[in-house]
């Protein structure tokens, strides 16, 4: 087997990735295909290496691992995963290092440059819509990792593969036939998997940054109607607060840029149980008249 | 040697690096923990504008958590000293969070995760019980064997953590094992104690700064195996320079106090260590005297062979770094240990000890 090494751009992150699994590769090369570079060397973030391990499970039920700088910071895995793997693999690496930036546990989405942001646990929705929003034409920036500079106060896209998980994944093929999906990986630790591969135009304005805009707290209720509710300010930044990764770590930078954000931002809570119509009312915000004025005062 | 060691040398030598060096440079970086301390480095040579964008949002990352550990640390001495006041037992901190409450060069870029402190022997198991009367807790499990070799052989108590918070506590009444070649009288340290400045309302006792380069040295080449790993030999450099700059006569105190404690080999080792990999220029007299201390001549080369391996190697992971470490290892509880002890050790570790299963690194989210 020989080993190749490709260079992905992940939002502001630059991942040299070396691996001789031609799958791995080539689902690789399928979802990033418009960032995705084979040439000339460039200064990466990170250099990740998804290879077999030396040792009878190269060859019997194969495995691979998972290598940053040298460490290897999980247990190896099934070969068949190993794109999930390097997905996870890489929120790890930017999540216990880009503290450069606010990180928000929130999916997001762009309508022009006006950013929706949408913070949840695990199992509130936030992916299945963001991948429904952006099938309607919104600019996917992110699933789950929405990317704060203090500074500024702007979301910097990073558009992945959206990892759709269990009863997702029909629910979005439901709402969208022709949605282009990866290979299905029936068993990881998230159960079922297939992830939704972003469009051309969010993966290569991936430098454009977004005004956040709008905070939407989504939660899926099983046949609830959809019923969008403002959401008081200062529940809304606490709230915020507890969806972001590195709130503690950063302490006063985080305190003002959440402030900061809160203040810019239209904050709602949202349950949705059906996707088409979770989109219209969430699209409809955007087309709002004083939208667009708003966002940027 | 290594781009990063050539760096601390001259880092005007960044000026002609290409995107592959960025990218060794990187890694080597990372896991000598001294991302912060590069971004001052190249800030004070002006080179930020040729340090591409990325590796300075690395940088700054990393800084950005160290203060934040800085402030637990910070925290959890105030909390240590509360209660220990309370007793009247005295207390010192030591390294990583001595740097801090004594503000020395080291606190602007260092990370730490853990405490050193340091009491009087007869105060250590009196202050263990008052901490664990006010919440500390063992931070893993130690077997009957693990508290033994501790207490009795080491210098320390088992570590402590508070079970509300996550810097731990690691207790010493000596700067050496009581068992092994180098001993050190610790009241000799108490008397030439210093305090830090106050913070708080409070005031912290630290080292002498001859003693705080001594223990330095005793812990990266007596203690483990260089655990400390180059960021201990950059701290030698910054600490060593910081104090010639306000006592021209350091050097001269520093060898006259490690002669008075026995430790001129561990200084030996730090100097040359510091000056080869790290940068540090101390006089050429001061060099030729350290270089008295040196072992013979076979044992110094195969220990500059050693040390270069697992400080300074190419890249990660090569097999060299391997088997340095292990022979690093090996010597330290050699230097460390009477040899029947050690065999004692090394027999338990190897078939007694209950080794803890492997859990896949934390992921939020």
């Amino acid at each position: 087997m020989k080993s190749e090494q490709l260079t992905v751009d992940s939002g502001p992150f630059r991942v040299g990735v070396t691996s001789s699994e031609k799958v791995f590769l080539d689902t690789l090369s399928y979802f990033y295909r418009d960032v995705l570079r084979k040439d000339a060397p460039s200064v990466l973030d990170y250099e990740i290496h998804i290879q077999r391990p030396l040792n009878v499970r190269r060859w019997v039920i194969p495995q691979v691992r998972f290598e940053v700088d040298d460490m290897r910071p999980f247990e190896p895995h099934p070969a068949e995963n190993a794109f999930p793997l390097y997905e996870w693999g890489l929120n790890w690496c930017i999540a216990t290092s880009a503290h450069r930036y606010m990180m928000l546990h929130a999916g997001s989405v762009a309508f022009g440059d006006l950013a929706m942001v949408m913070p949840g646990t695990p199992g509130s929705g936030k992916s299945t819509l963001s991948a429904a929003l952006h099938l309607r034409g919104a600019r996917l920036l992110s699933d789950e990792f929405g990317l704060v500079r203090p500074e500024k106060g702007d979301l910097l896209p990073m558009p992945r593969g959206i990892p759709l998980k269990n009863a997702s994944i029909e629910a979005i093929l439901e709402f969208d036939p022709a949605a282009p999906l990866g290979p299905t990986y029936p068993k990881t630790r998230k159960g079922r998997v297939r992830h939704l591969r972003p469009d051309r135009e969010s993966q290569i304005r991936q430098h454009e940054p977004a005004i956040p805009r709008w905070l939407v707290f989504p939660k899926y209720q099983a046949g609830a109607k959809e019923t969008l509710l403002p959401l008081d300010k200062t529940e809304a930044f606490r709230q915020l607060t507890f969806n972001c990764f590195n709130y503690r770590l950063l302490g006063e930078t985080a305190f003002r840029a959440v402030a900061q954000l809160i203040r810019q931002m239209d904050c709602y809570t949202f349950t949705f149980s059906n996707l088409e119509r979770a989109v219209a009312k969430l699209s409809g915000l955007a087309q709002e008249p004083g939208a667009e004025q708003k966002g940027r005062a | 040697m290594n781009l990063l060691n050539k760096s601390l040398r001259n880092p005007e030598i960044v000026r002609c690096w290409k995107a592959d060096d960025w990218n060794r440079f990187l890694p080597l970086v990372r896991n000598a923990r001294l991302l912060g301390r590069c971004l001052f480095l190249f800030e004070q040579h002006g080179l930020l504008e040729v340090v591409p964008q990325r590796l300075v949002d690395q940088f700054r990352g990393a800084l950005a958590q160290t203060r934040y550990l800085q402030v637990q640390a910070k925290r959890e001495l105030r909390q240590v000293q509360r209660v220990l006041d309370n007793e009247g037992i005295p207390l010192m901190a030591l390294k990583g969070v001595a740097y801090l409450a004594a503000r020395l060069p080291p606190s602007g870029w260092r990370s730490l995760s853990d405490i050193d402190l340091l009491v009087r022997e007869q105060d250590i198991e009196p202050a263990e019980q008052a901490l664990k009367r006010a919440g500390w807790v063992p931070s893993g499990e130690f077997d009957d064997y693990d508290q033994h070799y501790y207490r009795e052989w080491m210098h320390e108590v088992p570590p402590l953590v508070h079970h509300n918070r996550e810097t731990e506590v690691d207790m010493h009444h000596n700067l050496a094992p009581p068992v092994s070649r180098i001993r050190i009288d610790a009241a000799r340290l108490w008397e030439d104690a210093v305090m830090a400045p106050e913070e708080y309302g409070r005031q912290v006792a630290v080292l002498s700064p001859v003693d705080m380069l001594l223990h330095n040295a005793v812990h990266l080449f007596m203690n483990d195996e260089l655990r400390g790993g180059l960021r201990d030999v950059v701290d030698f450099r910054d600490l060593f320079e910081h104090f010639l700059g306000q006592d021209a006569a350091f050097e001269e105190h520093l060898l006259a106090r490690a002669r008075a404690l026995g430790c001129g080999r561990p200084l030996y080792y730090a100097v040359a260590t510091s000056h080869r990999l790290a940068g540090l220029e101390p006089s050429a007299g001061f060099l030729g005297r350290v270089e008295r201390y040196a072992p013979v001549r076979p044992v110094a080369w195969f220990m500059v062979w050693l040390i270069e391996q697992a400080l300074a190697p190419q890249r990660l992971g090569m097999w060299q770094t391997a088997v340095a470490n292990q022979m690093l290892f090996v010597r330290s509880h050699w230097v460390r240990m009477p040899p029947g002890m050690l065999i004692r050790h090394l027999w338990h570790k190897t078939f007694k000890s209950k080794v803890p299963a492997t859990h896949d690194a934390e992921m939020p989210g």
